[in-house]
């Protein structure tokens, strides 16, 4: 388990994605999201998540679904728990991700340079191991420049000091070491 | 000349299904069978054997003033004795559940007496005297009005109507009232409508098959059928839009007395 503290990878080593000063803007990374026709069982995604994380030029992931409540929030059965079986913790090469939601899409940053070859091998890792159809759509869906939600996370002067891969990455309400890690 | 009473317009299959709904005449199909104790156990209100609450002596022992509207309607049994009125609230998927919220308002309002029902986008809630509501719900579960993996029994937490469906073929529930029993190939209530652990789960079938349910739909989808390729309801629902349109503004009904308002006269 690791907190953005401890991850103070050198940004210039990483693939830059802010615009350049020059007229062109110059595009190095793009998303693709993968949207399955079902909501994926944590036995599935862990499956899916560990042969995607495999491949080449992939810079960071997003899971992304409806969440699963821990306890009853409303009604008269408010403050049971619901231990929902869909609620726990899955391994993705190595690291335990504790799941809180249900996976609905899987957004993926990669290396606009080999999107080719990412796109077949992740329709490849798809066909072999979901059992219903699945879209894959490219763009831009994950926040590549520092807006309001990262500065209230982090403080301010925070842009040299933490891993770029970070940004965009905050939920405003959860803690990060427990929706964010390292792989 | 009678009335024949034509309940709802369209051509397509869909509309077909919403007509079988509503028309008492048509039987529904008796599809599984859940143990009353079962139903009673999910709806929570009380305990399977318990007497049902009383809220106000029978109708008979009240010592009520006359009132020629009241002596026209026949009670219902609950209210003959003065049950108090508890209510089950079902949530459709969007992926073909064989019922929709306002396809269940009409249905309920053509076959059943004594209902009050109220229709939201993501839930469908009926609220009776309690021994009624046990009737009917018995109904409602049993028949092909409800699938147990499409169609929830929900009374809190309700989101999920709109959601991709999980591997199983469930609706989503944040409360996980039900799960899939991939053994028996049944799906079993653990908890009941609100939430709260039942002791013994509630066996309430199996999923119906995907073919099957795509021709007892009540909902228009583009990828079964879509509501473009129904004339007949486009043309009503466009009859009645442009009818409000018009006698909104009142453009032949209220243009003399407007006029006459402005002094155009």
């Amino acid at each position: 388990m690791s907190t953005e503290k401890e991850n103070r990878i050198n940004a210039s080593d990483e693939i830059s994605n802010e615009n350049k000063s020059n007229a062109d803007e110059v595009c190095e990374i793009i998303d693709i999201k993968i949207v399955p026709y079902r909501f994926l069982k944590p036995e599935t995604s862990e499956k899916v998540l560990n042969k995607l994380f495999e491949i080449e030029g992939i810079v960071r992931g997003i899971v992304h679904g409806p969440s699963l409540p821990k306890t009853v929030y409303y009604g008269p059965a408010r403050g049971t728990p619901v231990n929902h079986p869909y609620r726990k913790s899955i391994n993705v090469k190595g690291q335990d991700i504790d799941l809180r939601l249900l996976v609905g899409d899987i957004i993926l940053t990669v290396n606009v340079k080999l999107l080719n070859e990412i796109m077949e091998s992740i329709e490849k890792i798809l066909d072999e191991t979901l059992s219903f159809k699945y879209i894959l759509i490219i763009g831009i869906f994950t926040k590549t420049q520092i807006t309001v939600s990262d500065y209230l996370k982090y403080g301010t002067n925070f842009e040299n000091v933490i891993d770029e891969r970070y940004i965009g990455m905050v939920d405003s309400r959860a803690r990060s070491s427990e929706t964010i890690k390292m792989i | 000349m009678t009335y024949n009473a034509q309940f709802a317009p369209g051509e397509t299959k869909i509309a077909e299904n919403r007509r079988k709904h509503m028309n008492p005449d048509h039987q529904l199909k008796t599809i599984r069978e859940v143990s009353d104790e079962g139903l009673v156990r999910i709806l929570g209100h009380r305990t399977p054997g318990e007497d049902y609450k009383k809220v106000h002596p029978p109708l008979d022992e009240m010592d009520l003033n006359d009132d020629p509207v009241r002596d026209l309607v026949e009670p219902i049994h609950g209210a003959k004795e003065g049950i108090r009125v508890r209510y089950i609230q079902f949530a459709d998927s969007m992926y073909n559940a064989p019922s929709q919220p306002y396809d269940r308002a009409r249905t309920y309002m053509w076959r059943y007496r004594g209902v009050d029902t109220g229709t939201l986008s993501g839930r469908q809630v009926i609220e009776i005297r309690e021994s009624d509501l046990e009737k009917i719900s018995k109904e409602l579960v049993e028949t092909d009005l409800f699938d147990p993996a499409r169609s929830g029994m929900r009374g809190a937490t309700v989101h999920g109507h709109s959601l991709r469906l999980d591997e199983n073929g469930l609706m989503f529930d944040g409360l996980q009232r039900y799960i899939f029993d991939e053994e028996t190939g049944h799906v079993v209530y653990i908890k009941d409508q609100v939430g709260r652990l039942l002791d013994e789960g509630v066996d309430v079938g199996e999923p119906l098959p995907e073919d099957y349910l795509n021709e007892i739909t009540t909902i228009y989808r583009e990828d079964n059928i879509g509501l473009r390729s129904d004339k007949e309801l486009i043309e009503v629902v466009e009859n009645i839009h442009t009818s409000r349109t018009e006698g909104g503004f009142g453009l032949n009904v209220f243009k003399d007395d407007l006029k006459k308002r402005l002094g155009d006269d």
